[in-house]
Order: C-alpha cells, then sequence, then structure tokens
C-alpha cells in the first residue's frame, strides 16, 4: 500500500516534471501543423529544419561558441583553480566564494553588465563579444568541478614526482593532471552545456546578424511557433540531455577495477579524443572565419535594425539582388529596447524603423541623421496625410520617412450593441458593464480619457491628467479586463461587446469575426506612424537611403503590405492593391477628415512621462 | 666511522610568526640511520623537507657531498623521499609508479624491467607489476613507496614517518624490513618519527628535537640511559623525573632522602633533575630502602608488573618481576649508577634549547 502510494507520488512528479518536454517531442513528430490535432508521424519538420540556412548557420554559431568557451573556459578555470588551491585559509575562501558568486547571480544581470562593459569599452558586439560573454559565465563551473578533484589529489603526489626527477610542468601534467581530469573532463562538458543552452546572455551581448539557436528560436517563436521549431527545441532538449549524462557518468572509475588494461584504453581513448576535439574546434573556426570573411568579401553592406517580423523577407532578397549590397537583419520587440541599443552605440546601424514619439526623442537627443532626399526621390509615393502627421515629430520631415501607419478605435460587436458608434463615451455606458475591453498600456488608456475630454492626448496639464485619471477610475468597474493582444482574440471569440484596438489588429478580426466593426471616435485617437530613419553613426549611410528608396518603391510597398496587413502610407502601393475592398478600407486608408482630431503620440520628457506612470499605477491599484 | 654526507648549518626556518627551526646545525655520516625524533611541531619534518628541496631555509646552507644544494630544486638532488601517506599515482600500476623516475632520467627499457623487478623483489611484492595502488593494502602500498624511492639508486633517502598509518604488528615488521634493506643497499637513511620505540629500535643516531632545537643527539643507548634534561628522559620511554639538590659530588637529595649517585661537577647545593627509569627503582622490604611508601597501584603487563608507590609526596612509578600487592609498605632503593642528574633549566627559552654541549 504504501508502496503503491510512493510510486504514485513519484509518477506524478517526473510527470509534472517532463509533460512540457514530452509534448513539445510529440508535436515534433505531428505531421499536423495544429496543435491541437495529431495528423500522423512525420520526420518533415527535422528535414526542413536541415534545409533552413539561417537556422544551421545558428546552429554552426551555437556549436562553435560552445566549443570554443568550453575549452578556453576549461583552460582558465583549470589554471585559476590551481592558483585558488595554493591559497591559503581566508584568501582561498574568499576567492572561492568570489568565483561562485557569478553562478548565483541572476542571467539577467550578468548579460547586462557585460553588454555595458563591452559598450564602455567600444566593442563592437558580435560573435567575439558572445564568445567572451560566454567564456567569462563558464569559468565558475569549471573551476566548481576542477576544485573538490584538487582537493582530493594530495599535495605529496605532486612532491613525490618531483622528488623522483619531474620539473614542475611535467610533475603537473603527469601526476596532478591524471587525478583532476575527471574534474576537467566534466567541467568541460558542463561549461559546453552552459554555453550552449544559454539564452539571455547571448541575447544581451550579441551584435546584428550573429545568432545562436536559443536566440534564433526566440525570434522565430516571437513570429509565431513554426513546427520546426519543436523539432528544433527537440534536437537541442536531446543534445542537452545527452551532455548531462556525460557529465553525470564519465569521471567515475569502476571501483572494483584492480588492475590497468581497462583503464588504459580509456586512456588512450581520451589521449585520442582530446586532440582530435581540438582540431575539429580549430577547423571549425577557421572555416567559420573563412565563412564569415567570404560573407563580408562584397564589401557593400548594410545593417538593417527593425521591429520583429516588420517586413516581408523576399523584399530583402530583391534588394540585395538588385544592389548587391549584403544586408544584415536584426530586430527588436520595442522601442524601449531599441532605444539605447542607438543611444550606446555598440552597434553602427545603419536604417531602424522606431515609432513617431521614439523618433522625437532620438532627434532631440542627437542620434539621427538627416536624410539627404535626392537619394530618395520615392518619397514622392508618400501620401501628403501622414507627411504632415510627420511633422508633429519631425518638423522639417527631415529626418524620417514613413513606412507601417495605423489608428487607434474602437472595436464593437454589432450583434452586443445596436447604436451607432462614434464617440469615446461609449465606453463609459454603464449598460455594457463587464463587456468592456482597455489596454494595458499607460499612454494607451490615457489616450481615450483625454481625448473623450477633447484634450490632447500628449497633455501635461495637471488637471486635465487628474481628471482622465478620475474618468478612468470611474470607468473601471465596468471594464471586464485590461489586455493587450488579447483584444483581438476575446472580440473574434464574442467574449466582449467593446474593445480599443490598433487599426492593424481591426482588418483581421474582422475577417475572422464578420459581425465586428472598427471606428476612430469623433473626437479623435491616436495615429501611429512608425518611420525609417538613420541613425548618426552609420557606417552605410548611402546604402541606408538606397534601401529607404527601394522600401518607398510601390512594388515593394505592396509586398511588404500583403506581408504585414498593416496599413501603408504609400499611396502608389495602395492604387496597386488588387482587392477593391481592401484598398477603399476606411480602416486601413481613412480620409484626412477621419484623421481631423487624431494626434501622434509625442516623448513628453522623463518627468511627465512618471507622472503619467504614478496616475496609472492609482487608477490600477484603485 | 664514514666522511660527513650532509651538512645543514645554521639552518633558520619561519611560517609567518612561527619559528620552526632556529639556527640548526647538523651533520649526517654517509651510510648512517639517523632518526629525527620529536613531538609533532618541533621541526622534524620541516628539517627533511628542507633537506628534500620542499622548503628553502630561511637562512642558513644545505651541504650534500661538499656542494652546496641550498636553492637546488627536488629534482634536481639525488635524494629521495618517502612520504607519509606514500603519495603513489593512483591512476598508474605498481611497475609505472616503480618505473617513473627512471623513466625521467631516460634509462633504457631492459634497464628499467630488470630494476622494478629487482626493487619488487626487495621489498616482497614480486606479481604486483600490474596491479593498482588502491588495490594494495597498507603496508603493500608502503613497500611500493619505498621501492619506487630505492630504485633510483639514491645517495639519500628521507623518510617521513612511514610507518604511522601502519598497525602494530605490521610496523614492527616493517622496521626489521627496513634495517634488513639498510644494510643491503647501503644508502644513507634520514627517518622522522615521533614513535621514540621505533627511534631506539632502528637507528644508528637519534637527533631528539623541540621546539626547532636539538635537544640531544647521539646512539640510541646514550639517549636513553643518559638523556640530558628533562625532556629528553620524558620523551624516550616512562622516567621518573623528580626535583633534587646536588648537596656534593656524588651525592644528591630527592624528596628529603640523600641518595649517592656517580655525577660530578655540579657544585654544592645546586637544584637539579633527577631521572631514574621505572625499571631501575628496586623495591625492597620497608627497613632496607632509602625512603618507604605504600603501593597505591598494580597493573600486570606481561613481561613485568607496572606499580605505582606513594612516596614521600611523590607517585614512583616501578616496573619490576616481583609483586607487591597494593597497599603493601615497601621501602625504595635506587642503585648510583641508575641515577641520572640533568641541569635544571632556568627559563623557558633554556628548556627549549636544551643542554647541547
Amino acid at each position: 500500500m504504501k508502496k503503491t502510494v510512493r510510486n504514485i507520488y513519484l509518477g506524478l512528479i517526473l510527470f509534472l516534471m517532463y509533460a512540457p518536454i514530452v509534448t513539445l517531442i510529440v508535436l515534433s513528430f505531428n505531421a499536423s501543423k495544429s496543435r491541437a490535432k495529431w495528423g500522423g508521424f512525420t520526420l518533415k519538420w527535422y528535414a526542413s529544419l536541415f534545409q533552413d540556412k539561417a537556422i544551421m548557420t545558428a546552429l554552426y554559431n551555437t556549436l562553435i561558441i560552445a566549443l570554443l568557451s568550453a575549452v578556453l573556459a576549461t583552460v582558465v578555470g583549470t589554471a585559476a583553480s590551481i592558483g585558488i588551491n595554493a591559497m591559503k585559509g581566508r584568501s582561498k575562501t574568499i576567492m572561492m566564494g568570489i568565483t561562485n558568486i557569478p553562478i548565483l547571480n541572476s542571467e539577467i544581470v550578468t548579460g547586462i553588465s557585460l553588454m555595458l562593459l563591452f559598450i564602455a569599452f567600444r566593442v563592437t558586439l558580435g560573435f567575439s563579444t558572445i564568445l567572451l560573454a560566454h567564456i567569462t559565465f563558464c569559468i565558475p563551473y569549471v573551476i566548481l568541478s576542477v576544485m573538490p578533484k584538487l582537493k582530493q589529489t594530495s599535495k605529496s603526489t605532486y612532491e613525490a614526482a618531483q622528488d623522483l626527477g619531474a620539473g614542475p610542468v611535467s610533475a603537473f601534467f603527469k601526476v596532478v593532471f591524471p587525478d583532476i581530469l575527471p574534474g576537467i573532463v566534466s567541467g568541460f562538458l558542463m561549461a559546453f552545456t552552459m554555453s550552449l543552452d544559454d539564452f539571455i546572455i547571448t541575447h544581451f551581448t550579441k551584435g546584428p546578424g550573429v545568432d545562436t539557436l536559443s536566440t534564433k528560436i526566440y525570434a522565430e517563436v516571437r513570429k509565431g511557433i513554426r513546427p520546426e521549431m519543436y523539432a528544433l527545441s527537440t534536437l537541442l532538449f536531446v543534445s542537452v540531455l545527452v551532455l548531462m549524462i556525460l557529465v553525470n557518468t564519465s569521471p567515475k572509475e569502476p571501483k572494483d577495477r584492480k588492475t590497468v588494461s581497462k583503464r588504459k584504453s580509456l586512456q588512450r581513448g581520451l589521449r585520442l579524443a582530446i586532440p582530435l576535439l581540438l582540431v575539429a574546434v580549430l577547423a571549425g573556426g577557421g572555416a567559420f572565419y573563412y565563412f564569415a570573411g567570404a560573407k563580408d568579401a562584397g564589401s557593400e553592406k548594410l545593417i538593417v535594425y527593425n521591429w520583429g517580423d516588420y517586413v516581408d523577407p523576399k523584399t530583402i532578397e530583391l534588394f540585395e539582388e538588385e544592389t548587391g549590397i549584403s544586408v544584415t537583419y536584426e530586430e527588436y520587440e520595442t522601442n524601449e529596447i531599441m532605444y539605447p541599443k542607438i543611444l550606446s552605440g555598440a552597434i553602427a546601424y545603419d536604417v531602424v524603423c522606431p515609432s513617431d514619439y521614439m523618433i522625437q526623442r532620438m532627434i532631440e537627443n542627437d542620434l539621427l541623421a538627416k536624410l539627404n532626399l535626392d537619394n530618395i526621390p520615392n518619397i514622392k509615393n508618400m501620401d501628403s496625410i501622414y507627411m504632415e502627421q510627420s511633422r508633429s515629430f519631425d518638423p522639417d520631415n527631415a529626418y524620417s520617412v514613413p513606412y507601417c501607419v495605423g489608428t487607434v478605435g474602437i472595436l464593437y460587436n454589432k450583434t452586443m450593441v445596436h447604436e451607432p458608434v462614434d464617440s469615446w463615451d461609449i465606453l463609459w455606458d454603464s449598460k455594457y458593464a463587464d463587456s468592456i475591453l482597455m489596454q494595458d498600456s499607460v499612454r494607451d488608456a490615457f489616450a481615450v480619457a483625454l481625448k473623450r475630454r477633447g484634450y490632447s492626448l500628449n497633455s501635461s496639464k495637471v488637471d486635465q491628467l487628474i481628471q482622465a485619471k478620475d474618468d478612468l477610475i470611474a470607468q473601471k468597474p465596468l471594464v471586464q479586463a485590461y489586455v493587450v493582444d488579447q483584444v483581438r482574440d476575446k472580440m473574434i471569440g464574442n467574449e466582449a461587446a467593446l474593445g480599443v484596438i490598433y487599426s492593424g489588429e481591426a482588418g483581421y478580426t474582422k475577417r475572422e469575426n464578420p459581425n465586428l466593426e472598427y471606428v476612430i471616435p469623433k473626437e479623435g485617437s491616436n495615429v501611429w506612424i512608425d518611420s525609417w530613419v538613420i541613425p548618426k553613426n552609420a557606417k552605410n549611410k548611402e546604402n541606408a537611403e538606397k534601401f529607404i528608396n527601394f522600401m518607398c518603391r510601390p512594388d515593394i510597398a505592396l509586398m511588404n503590405f500583403e506581408y504585414l496587413t498593416y496599413a501603408t502610407p504609400n499611396k502608389a502601393a495602395r492604387a496597386l492593391i488588387k482587392d477593391e475592398e481592401t484598398r477603399n478600407s476606411k480602416i486601413l486608408f481613412p480620409n484626412a477628415e477621419d484623421l481631423t482630431n487624431c494626434e501622434t503620440f509625442q516623448f513628453l520628457g522623463d518627468d511627465v512621462d512618471s507622472y503619467y506612470n504614478e496616475l496609472w499605477n492609482k487608477v490600477k491599484s484603485n | 666511522m664514514n666522511h660527513t654526507l650532509v651538512n645543514l648549518i645554521d639552518i633558520s626556518k619561519s611560517f609567518g610568526d612561527q619559528v620552526i627551526l632556529d639556527e640548526l646545525n647538523l651533520s649526517i655520516r654517509e651510510n648512517e640511520f639517523l632518526t629525527l625524533l620529536g613531538p609533532s611541531g618541533c621541526g622534524k619534518t620541516t628539517t627533511l623537507r628542507i633537506l628534500g628541496g620542499f622548503e628553502s631555509p630561511d637562512s642558513g646552507k644545505v651541504i650534500f657531498d661538499g656542494k652546496d644544494i641550498t636553492n637546488l630544486p627536488p629534482n634536481k638532488r639525488n635524494l629521495n623521499t618517502v612520504f607519509q601517506k606514500y603519495a603513489l599515482f593512483s591512476h598508474m600500476s605498481i611497475e609505472e609508479n616503480i618505473a617513473f623516475g627512471l623513466k625521467i632520467s631516460g634509462k633504457s627499457k631492459a634497464y628499467i624491467h630488470d630494476k622494478v623487478k629487482y626493487a619488487l623483489k626487495l621489498v616482497n611484492l614480486d606479481g604486483y607489476e600490474n596491479r593498482l595502488p588502491d588495490s594494495l593494502s597498507g603496508g603493500q602500498q608502503q613497500r611500493v613507496a619505498i621501492a619506487r624511492a630505492i630504485v633510483n639508486e639514491p645517495r639519500l633517502l628521507l623518510l617521513d614517518e612511514p610507518l604511522g598509518a601502519l598497525d602494530l604488528k605490521l610496523r614492527q615488521d616493517m622496521q626489521y624490513e627496513l634495517i634488513r634493506l639498510k644494510n643491503e643497499l647501503g644508502i644513507t637513511f634520514i627517518y622522522v618519527t615521533h614513535d621514540q620505540e621505533e627511534a631506539l629500535t632502528m637507528s644508528d643516531t637519534i637527533v631528539v628535537m623541540n621546539q626547532g632545537y636539538i635537544q640531544q643527539m647521539g646512539s640510541p643507548e646514550d639517549i636513553y640511559n643518559e638523556p640530558q634534561n628533562a625532556f629528553v628522559a620524558d620523551f624516550i620511554g616512562e622516567s621518573n623525573i623528580l626535583p633534587g639538590m646536588m648537596l656534593e659530588d656524588k651525592l644528591v637529595e630527592i624528596l628529603g632522602a640523600k641518595f649517592p649517585c656517580v655525577d660530578v661537577g655540579f657544585g654544592k647545593n645546586k637544584p637539579v633533575d633527577v631521572v631514574i627509569r621505572p625499571e631501575d627503582v628496586d623495591l625492597l622490604a620497608p627497613e632496607e630502602g632509602t625512603i618507604q611508601g605504600v603501593v597505591s597501584h598494580l597493573i600486570f603487563k606481561g613481561v613485568h608488573y607496572e606499580m605505582e608507590v606513594q612516596a614521600n609526596g611523590f607517585e614512583w612509578l616501578v616496573h619490576s618481576t616481583d609483586m607487591f600487592p597494593v597497599g603493601q609498605q615497601v621501602g625504595i632503593h635506587v642503585n648510583p649508577f641508575d641515577i641520572q642528574i640533568m641541569h635544571k633549566p632556568e627559563s623557558e627559552d633554556e628548556e627549549a634549547i636544551g643542554i647541547n654541549e
């Protein structure tokens, strides 16, 4: 009885621990793309995984970095262990403590500190910085596994070897080294595994165009999970599993062994394996640099820094083909992540695509270069509405060229709302209690409240802001939830009657649920513009201008519109849209009069920003 | 007997504030079995490590066969060490362990093979070539450590408490083995131990050390019979050490009674320490003794009885083949030549330095 309970308990724990990974592994063999449906066993995701050049490059990077960093960390860590072991008393304890801290330290802190260090010393972020970072965080693991072996090794064997005529170095390699070899091997494997596994530190120290598997998976998953990612994650899990098994089994020598013969072969195996491994690493590293060098050979380069999945990859390929410029493409998730990277100057990006208020901030901080509009003749294709709107953050249209635009409005369900919707007021109507969705972000929420009262959404007047706060608090009982991406899914699922939503999402929701309707309230709203800009420290400014000009070409803008479904400010491209309904969509392409009261967000300064946050916290905690 | 092989001249060594050796002088003759004997912390191991080259002295010189080797690293010295914990190379077979030194000095394969075989035979371990050290008993490992050292034919063999980890019976066997080896090989042995019995059994010369100073140096018989101070007397075997007063030459007052002795030259009415070995105390009928006492303890030790006798406020330790039951009144008598008179140290420093003329 007791035994059964024990087994059930054990089973439950194992199930909880491994269920997620088993799910992932099962899905990687699922022929159907759906997560919910089993479409039969297949290996096709593995096949297409190995055909994906970007992923294979990332795999190659991962292995090279893991090998190089593990080898170097092992050498440095072993030497450090020997040094620490020779220390006495307090200084030894202190040194061990110091070397252990990085293991306990939060990875994100390590990652950010390393990034700051590289930036401070003007080291360009890239392959070498990832490698340095990995060596750094792997060293403590090597020390941790070598130290106990060194402690077990009696000092007198080293002295005995010297006594018998061996010099200090030869005594170390002949006598001490074989004794601590299991610790070194497991330290190496541990370092290799940690490096293979790492995401956070890599994320902060990597440069443009260099990805390891983990950062690649992250970038891919952001765009929506492809089944290839299940296959890749499965492979990553299996290889880490194999390594961990090796770490835990290799150093143990069978206890019952009394004679030498068996161990001899193991030793010979190791002696053979280590040089082979080194040769492999060197050859691999050499090949990599040759490969990287070959890629650089086409001297014309361009580094693009853009939102995740914010361009049709085919347009980049076309650009490369037409101009012969090789493009390195990097992505970020939010303006706030992008901004400090540009500010630091660690990477000289050539083209970036920030949002309106961020462009204003970058202009104010002198981070952007003025565009040479002679090189961007296609700017003539831009709708003058957006060029005018852009003046709110770029007064002379001198720094930015619009790429994607949109508005914020109300999405409502016609089956639930039986009255005309044309004002923000409806979000304060108690009839719709518990079926209103608000955006869970400070500026978006305040924009709604401020606009409803007829104020500017960039207001920094205290009385207006306090009134907006009070309004939001008054509205709170009616609100079903403050959400971001779920507005889309909840509205499609008929879970709410009204929701504040971005126009880019509105088109999609309407296709999925024809009962939904999008409107820009008459009081006005936020119109957002993401524009191409060139940072001041760009190394390839002319290429960047070529790229912006290319993106403004009607056929290219059309491709991107069809890929992204975000509205394009490109008049000529809009004219090329075949589907009449889309071409004339008021949601995507509002008239000038629809936008009369609309404003773009502006950067209000740090003080006002924190005042907004303070008020928002009061709303949320009320 | 032979010429001097090693000379330690004015060797001083401190670790931090702690003085381990203070201007130590010692010479070791060729083919001698010399033992450094003393309690832990007396400096004996440090002396050995300075000889081996594992520590360098703060000042002073090490002269080996007429050459100054003070600054020579261990691997350049023509001597070998048998370490306290054997220090065998656990990843190598017994054969590889023993061949280690020969391989490094570049001897031919055939030569090494023969030498290893010979060395193993010498320590009675034929046929153990392919075993690993961990599979051997402590005693066997010790023999391997000795074989590994002597196979290099050093002029001098240093042994650092090599038998310390062995049990009593094995230790005694190994003592005889070591004497045999030394005689067969004709190598000079410097042996470090804190076990006085081991020292007395094996050595030609014993150097008794305490707190970094040599207390007494001499043959086992000299050390045992003529301890020059209370430390040596106390450390070597069991003794009765009593405060006394040298009344005149050949007459000492102990516990208020006058005992004739054979020592001269201490002056008149000088306080001294008196050493009387337990086996030299004769128990007689009360009226026949110099002083009288009562037996307070009695233990049978096999070869003899061990008794404690309360007499004149001192607890006398007595070894005797005659048995006196507890409570028995006895008289104590000591032959004049069994009384050993020593200077009384007048300060702690003097106690450490000893009376080493």
